[in-house]
């Protein structure tokens, strides 16, 4: 008790030669707030979350000073909501970091604990900064050959939404020229989750380039890219003829283990990682296979083949013959509109039928329950799309 | 006041503690006033937790400044096998940050349910206890204690709060925040227990992840002891954290002291940080307290705490005042002002804020 009573006469400390967290100048600086790690630490982390999330017992086991933050947050599954990584590089709006600093997460109380919300203008930058690709901090090694520090969509993970694009964060800055279709592929395991065997079909991307604005983070847009449920391949070269380079000339250091970073600490070796999409896409085949299966091409129902008894003639037990009496077929039931009307789904019978608000008959499917709207509004995706086989 | 508008009152304040209810933490304070161990009140030995039937009654006829007639006292129990209690926090607040502005708010702050069940009564019990707030339920506690024959040892196994210094019930208080063992961090283990007269100890080997999953082999090891007499106490605990990324050493000292009205709290915590960027950090944080129970039912609360986040670093200690009036106006119901003074380096608003609050806390 004496010990703490003499500390009552201890006032405040003024502050000088210190930064923001109290951590002498010449350890952090005084960053000025910008999206990236260093300047988040410096401005965010080591002011309002170490004072909790420091040492061994840091909640959750979250350590977020200087040497633990991005190892503990980038591509690591949340503790409280295991369906989210912490920081899912490219995608703040999936990232557990911002619901916990937002208010908005699944569990616990918003982050700073005890302390005034940190304001949205600040957290924006932790939202550019995830939206760049989370990179590590700016000032990596530049004697050493690059490494891949990020993914996203992360390695090894499952999931039913096609990315817009690929994004995969470097440590160091990346030669522009070097980013290419060439050294920077994706592709698809052809259906049978194996790649090598001869039937790999590569991925023809739009566009793989390095970021224009962040020289840490290559980029292959996916627009265009029909979303078909396959295991998929991300390849960047670190050997081989089309190589990606740092802005130093060094070779891509990337084998991968299925931890970040990449590489052996030899430059070269190819960065190879995988991620599955599995689920319901807007492609025929996906709605074949998750909709019309299971749910429409069932006995006594429109299963195969065609003929007088099946209802309205409407054949849906395969992919081929869904395509055939669907797209540009006129209604039986109501002549004036096809039941898919390829670039219009509001027009298109089928999803009257789905909806509930066709002229006649009832609700599809029969007997059973209404297709969730998520569902239905992935057929229409695919009906806008052009209803292509 | 007739009986059926006691009954009346009674029913909307616990309706309202039922919608309202906010979390009923330890309060230390009280244990000193009556020289009793925490044990005596909770169901943890180390504070906190579901009210025993002591604390109960306690809360029933002594800590309010008058008692509506209920008819029988409510002890908690169900029958010999079942105990149930609860907790409800609710409050206003408003924080000022220099060069900022205000920001003010209601909410609710805990939702709380514990229950126990003791398949052998005095020896066996199943507890838990359960955060049931819609938009955050979670399992904080959730254990097996098995009471020797004798009462003196026992051990528990599960998920627990661990026990270290003065279980507060301010979860932001420095001395709780910086030392990370808190209401928001139990942890998974198992744990001794001792209580011999004035003697209260227990030892606990959890994973040391705070609530996180197993991340390495090293665990946490946590011992807290404690002497306590009718006017005043004294203890001491370590904690050892052996973790991969660098291990965590915390000890304190803490201490209780009953002089007239006035019951004193003290503490003083002393943290080693390993593998942190610039090698070992030596954290310190302490907290002094007087609680002037001027009437029944009412109690005055002035705090001082202290925290220097770095012992090698100079001109970076935090200081926070409090002051909070707690008034019991009945059975189970209390109401909380109160206002905290921050002080800190001034380049960061944050550590220099002001907070008034008001709470309305219900608990059986």
């Amino acid at each position: 008790m004496l010990v703490a009573v003499g500390t009552v006469g201890c006032g405040a400390g003024n502050g000088e030669g210190l930064n923001i967290a109290g951590r002498p100048l010449e350890e952090g600086s005084n960053l000025a707030l910008e999206p990236t790690l260093a300047s988040i630490q410096v401005n965010i982390f080591d002011p309002s979350c170490v004072v909790c999330h420091s040492g061994a017992a840091a909640p959750q086991g979250l350590r977020l000073d200087a040497a633990s933050s991005f190892v503990n947050l980038v591509g690591v599954a949340s503790t409280q909501d295991g369906s989210l990584l912490r920081v899912a590089p490219g995608n703040p709006d999936q990232s557990y970091l911002i619901r916990k600093l937002e208010g908005t997460a699944s569990a616990g109380e918003q982050m700073p604990l005890g302390a005034p919300p940190i304001p949205q203008s600040t957290i924006d930058f932790v939202r550019q900064w995830i939206n760049d690709g989370a990179l590590p901090d700016s000032s990596g090694p530049t004697d050493v050959a690059p490494v891949v520090v990020s993914m996203a969509p992360s390695p090894d993970t499952v999931s039913a939404d096609f990315p817009a694009q690929i994004t995969v964060g470097f440590d160091q800055e990346i030669d522009a020229s070097t980013v290419n279709a060439l050294s920077f592929s994706l592709w698809r395991s052809g259906g049978d989750g194996v790649f090598g065997d001869g039937d790999d079909v590569a991925v023809d991307a739009a566009a793989t380039t390095l970021s224009a604005t962040n020289f840490r983070l290559a980029i292959m847009d996916l627009d265009g890219v029909a979303p078909i449920e396959d295991f998929y391949q991300v390849r960047l070269q670190g050997s081989g003829a089309n190589v990606v380079l740092s802005v130093d000339g060094r070779a891509l250091d990337g084998e991968f283990d299925g931890s970040f970073p990449s590489g052996d600490g030899t430059e070269g070796g190819d960065f190879v990682a995988e991620f599955e999409i599995r689920g319901l896409q807007a492609t025929l085949d996906s709605i074949q296979t998750n909709v019309f299966i299971p749910t429409c091409a069932v006995a006594g129902c429109h299963s195969g083949p065609s003929g007088p008894n099946l209802p309205t003639g409407l054949d849906l037990s395969s992919a081929d013959a869904s395509f055939e009496n669907l797209v540009g077929v006129q209604s039986r039931q109501d002549p004036s509109v096809m039941r898919v009307q390829a670039g219009d789904a509001n027009a298109s019978y089928l999803i009257h039928k789905l909806e509930g608000t066709a002229a006649v008959g009832g609700r599809m499917p029969q007997g059973g329950p209404p297709l969730d709207p998520d569902t239905i509004a992935v057929i229409r995706a695919w009906i806008d799309s052009g209803a292509g086989r | 006041m007739t009986g059926w508008r006691q009954r009346l009152v009674a029913a909307v304040l616990a309706l309202a503690a039922l919608l309202l209810m906010p979390e009923l933490r330890a309060e230390p304070y009280i244990a000193v006033q009556k020289g009793l161990k925490c044990v005596s009140c909770h169901v943890s030995a180390s504070g906190g937790g579901k009210r025993t039937a002591y604390g109960n009654i306690y809360a029933q006829t002594e800590l309010a400044a008058r008692t509506l007639d209920m008819g029988k006292l409510w002890t908690g129990d169900v029958g010999k096998y079942l105990a149930f209690g609860a907790d409800l926090r609710a409050s206003y607040q408003r924080v000022d940050v220099p060069g900022q502005p205000s920001s003010k708010g209601s909410d609710l702050d805990e939702l709380l349910a514990y229950a126990e069940i003791k398949p052998f009564p005095k020896y066996l019990t199943l507890y838990v206890d359960a955060r049931l707030r819609p938009d955050d339920p979670v399992i904080r506690e959730q254990y097996a204690r098995l009471a020797l024959p004798g009462g003196r040892w026992s051990v528990r196994a599960g998920e627990f709060f661990l026990p270290f210094g003065i279980r507060l019930q301010d979860d932001d208080a420095f001395i709780r925040q910086v030392g990370g063992i808190n209401f928001n961090t139990p942890d998974s283990g198992w744990e001794i227990g001792y209580e011999e007269g004035p003697w209260s100890a227990q030892l606990a080997v959890t994973r040391g992840t705070a609530g996180g999953p197993e991340v390495d082999s090293g665990k946490q090891y946590s011992l807290r002891v404690a002497h306590v007499n009718s006017r005043w106490r004294v203890g001491g605990s370590l904690n050892l954290n052996d973790a991969a990324a660098g291990d965590r050493q915390m000890q304190n000292v803490f201490a209780g002291l009953r002089t007239g009205p006035v019951a004193w709290l003290a503490e003083f915590d002393y943290i080693i940080d390993e593998g942190l960027p610039g090698g070992r950090r030596k954290l310190m944080a302490s907290l002094i307290e007087a609680n002037y129970g001027y009437r029944k039912g009412h109690n005055l609360k002035l705090g001082f705490e202290w925290f220097d986040p770095d012992d090698d670093v100079a001109e970076d200690e935090q200081n926070r005042i409090s002051l909070v009036w707690e008034y019991n106006p009945m059975q189970f119901v209390q109401a909380r002002i109160g206002y905290r003074s921050y002080s800190g380096i001034p380049q960061n608003p944050v550590q220099n804020r002001e907070q008034l609050f008001a709470e309305v806390h219900l608990g059986f």
